[in-house]
């Protein structure tokens, strides 16, 4: 591996997939000012217990994990730069819309939604790219 | 200053599906330092031709032609940040986490995996990005 590319700290045992699901995978991946973080589902920070939910339910702790591993790591929320929504149905968009807004209120980050098929039943998986560090203003 | 964007492709022109299918993408481009490649499936490195099979052997061929690709552009598997894996159906998941464990033994990529349907009766596309090697 190149010495300018991170392995990042899961911050929390639960959100070290590959410690609790043995997923070959790193929980992030810093390189060049990018964080590169793998899907995030709706699990117990503290455990990785899959807390299975509504679409509302699951995305509100996503949302939650990812401001955990992301200011963990120096990063932000508000720094997120690109979103890969997944979400097992087309017709849970606007759910999704109504708690994604409560997280990423101002400038929102670029986004694509799918309708996939998410791994042991969970409705929502956000797959993301954000800026290392913090605004300088 | 601006970055240069180049595109990159495989040394081995039968693995170039883009430009041998005449599909409207590259195999990848390069911006700066990082490798943004094309969704891959399955493809037999000698002809060329869509090589489907098994989940795993697959996804087996995926991953030595997306070597093959990153190392064409001054890279390998060893530098890829994340990784996007689409497969046909979840209950095969298990088998995609063996085949990248074997790929990636130490320090693995980001990843997201999620079932979908795919082209051509394929049963798994990947998809990343990688660092260039850079010295």
């Amino acid at each position: 591996m190149l010495s300018n590319v991170a392995v990042l700290d899961p911050v929390k045992p639960g959100l070290n997939f590959a410690r609790v699901f043995g997923y070959p995978q790193s929980s992030a991946i810093e390189y060049e000012g990018l964080i590169f973080c793998s899907g995030m589902l709706a699990v117990d920070p503290d455990t990785g217990e899959r807390e299975h939910g509504t679409v509302t339910t699951e995305t509100h702790r996503i949302f939650k994990n990812l401001k955990i591993l992301l200011e963990g790591n120096g990063s932000s929320l508000s720094r997120i730069v690109q979103v890969h929504a997944l979400i097992y149905s087309r017709l849970e968009y606007d759910v999704l819309n109504r708690v994604y807004r409560q997280y990423l209120p101002n400038h929102p980050p670029a986004r694509m939604v799918w309708q996939v098929t998410i791994e042991s039943g969970f409705k929502v998986q956000l797959d993301v790219i954000a800026a290392a560090g913090q605004q300088e203003n | 200053m601006a970055l240069a964007r180049t595109i990159i492709e495989p040394r081995n022109p039968m693995l170039n599906a883009s430009r041998n299918r005449g599909l409207p993408h590259s195999p990848g481009v390069r911006v700066g330092n990082l490798l943004f490649l094309s969704g891959m499936v399955s493809a037999d490195p000698l002809t060329g031709e869509h090589k489907q099979g098994s989940l795993i052997s697959e996804t087996t061929q995926i991953l030595e032609n997306m070597s093959h690709l990153l190392e064409s552009a001054g890279s390998s598997l060893k530098s890829v940040l994340k990784t996007t894996v689409f497969v046909y159906d979840m209950l095969e998941f298990q088998n995609v986490n063996d085949v990248f464990q074997k790929f990636f033994p130490t320090n693995p990529p980001a990843r997201t995996v999620c079932g979908a349907q795919l082209s051509f009766g394929f049963k798994v596309e990947i998809e990343c990005i990688a660092a260039v090697e850079t010295e």
